[in-house]
């Protein structure tokens, strides 16, 4: 396919916005695992595409908004972690929260349903599907934990989170 | 809905799509597959959006529910330990000494000659945490209404946690090991910090720094038998099941008891209250054994436990009564008893 040197108009991003807006979003939630942050990444990108002056050479400028927004989402995933690891030592001697049994009841019953829906599936699945999707922890780390290839650690994630979501629809409705 | 349901289509294909965006090689040819998979039926984006939904609530989840999913699915592989056999074989019987001091500290200590060990016994009241440092220089945290005996040899530092918990700061000596017996479990520590806590059959020991070796006393003719645990692990042996089970637990949560909190997760409510009596000016009876099943996760303050007893019909289907010599837990479906 031939490049083509594009010069990127405001008619061009409100285009992109229409047409790809909702899956960018959902691209980039699933990136971050945070819809607000998801959105504020989304906006930086268009930004980033009205004021892009070099007139880059791309032959998409879907492929190009997505470039970019990805890149935004793994500066934004460096940043969060190391806020985390900032928050992580700073927390180290603070106690839980929770001192009554009654405020805890709510988080019980929210996370009851998953824990059903984990518990009836094989050990390995449930195990890969904590650590990542609960537990934060990247692919390559559970693989490494669970000695397993990164690939079966995706299939374990994906099959643990098609059967929790077909769970709680159940209970919640669809 | 049952597992065993034909599974949909579409949510399956959007769960595959959810983990492959956010592997690590996920590139643009990746992503404009995703787009054209997306494009191909509006249901497909909508289910992807279902995923991210669930995957955020389920990241985001309160501290207390998170651990508790971890712990209950999150397994660490034991790893054997093959060089420790040596140090079962205890040095021969020695004469006893026993000096039982109930609600107070021994202050003085024995030195006797070679092979002869003294044994010294702490305890300590209900509601009642106790601090003191052994002749090693190893300190000890004791917790309310718990038995520590201790009897130092030259060959061997053993001390026996016969009730409720107890947390250690180990001086470490390659020479004289120090052993700590927590009913049928024995753990060495290998330069270490631990705490130790026993109700009845079952056994929890939590690593808050270093690491320690554990071995089932009745098994110890095996040597893969023994397993280490490092900080930040517990281990937990539930003579129910008569296995261990290694999880996680933040070391300040474990130690949490010596600043007037109890910290549980996942715990049956027996196990509960049972260490809670430790602390309770009033003690706390279960009435009912089906109640015992229930399991708790939470803190509880020691200078608030009545509180947290009021609380107790809101989350479990119990009954509360207080009666002349303490507080009664019931099931109601048992009415008329």
């Amino acid at each position: 396919m031939n490049a083509v040197t594009l010069s990127v108009h405001v008619s061009d991003i409100e285009r992109l916005f229409r047409e790809h807006n909702r899956a960018l979003i959902a691209f980039l939630q699933c990136r971050l695992n945070s819809l607000s942050d998801a959105q504020e990444v989304a906006q930086e990108a268009y930004l980033r595409m009205l004021t892009m002056d070099d007139r880059e050479q791309v032959d998409s400028l879907r492929g190009y908004l997505f470039k970019v927004a990805g890149n935004l989402a793994i500066d934004r995933l460096r940043k969060r972690k190391v806020r985390s690891d900032f928050a992580a030592v700073q927390s180290q001697d603070e106690p839980m929260d929770e001192y009554r049994p009654d405020h805890h009841a709510m988080a019980v019953e929210q996370v009851a349903g998953v824990r059903q829906a984990l518990s009836e599936l094989p050990a390995k699945t449930s195990q890969a599907f904590v650590m990542h999707v609960i537990e934060g922890r990247d692919f390559s780390h559970v693989a490494q934990t669970m000695k397993l290839s990164e690939r079966m650690v995706r299939y374990h994630v994906a099959n643990a989170l098609a059967r929790c979501r077909a769970y709680v629809d159940g209970k919640e409705g669809p | 809905m049952r597992f065993n349901e034909q599974q949909d289509p579409v949510l399956r294909a959007a769960a595959d799509w959810w983990v492959r965006l956010r592997a690590a090689g996920a590139d643009g040819e990746v992503i404009e597959q995703w787009l054209a998979w997306t494009g191909e039926d509006e249901r497909n984006l909508q289910a992807f959006e279902r995923m991210n939904e669930l995957a955020e609530r389920l990241g985001t989840l309160d501290k207390v529910s998170r651990q508790g999913l971890i712990r209950a699915f999150v397994r660490f592989a034991p790893t054997p330990v093959p060089a420790l056999r040596r140090w079962f074989p205890l040095a021969a019987a020695a004469s006893i000494a026993a000096v039982v001091l109930s609600g107070a500290l021994y202050i003085g200590w024995t030195h006797f000659a070679a092979d002869v060990a003294t044994q010294v016994v702490y305890q300590s009241g209900v509601a009642q945490n106790r601090e003191f440092s052994l002749p090693d220089g190893t300190k000890v945290a004791l917790g309310a209404a718990s038995r520590l005996s201790v009897k130092y040899s030259n060959a061997q530092r053993s001390v026996e946690v016969s009730d409720g918990e107890a947390y250690f700061e180990v001086v470490h000596d390659n020479q004289r090991p120090f052993v700590v017996t927590v009913g049928n479990m024995t753990v060495r520590d290998i330069g270490t910090a631990f705490d130790v806590r026993r109700t009845g059959g079952r056994v929890t020991i939590a690593v808050t720094q270093g690491r320690v070796a554990i071995a089932d006393q009745r098994l110890q003719a095996r040597p893969h038998n023994t397993l280490e645990a490092i900080a930040g692990q517990r281990v937990s042996y539930d003579p129910d099941a008569s296995r261990l089970l290694v999880d996680i637990e933040a070391p300040a949560q474990a130690t949490a008891w010596r600043h007037n909190r109890l910290e549980f997760i996942d715990e049956p409510l027996g196990v509960v209250i049972a260490n809670l009596n430790r602390y309770a000016g009033r003690p706390v009876r279960v009435a009912d054994a089906d109640l015992n099943a229930l399991t708790y996760t939470g803190t509880i303050r020691t200078d608030a436990i009545d509180d947290w007893v009021g609380a107790l019909p809101q989350v479990f289907p119990l009954r509360v009564s207080k009666e002349a010599n303490g507080v009664v837990l019931s099931d109601p479906k048992h009415a008329f008893r």
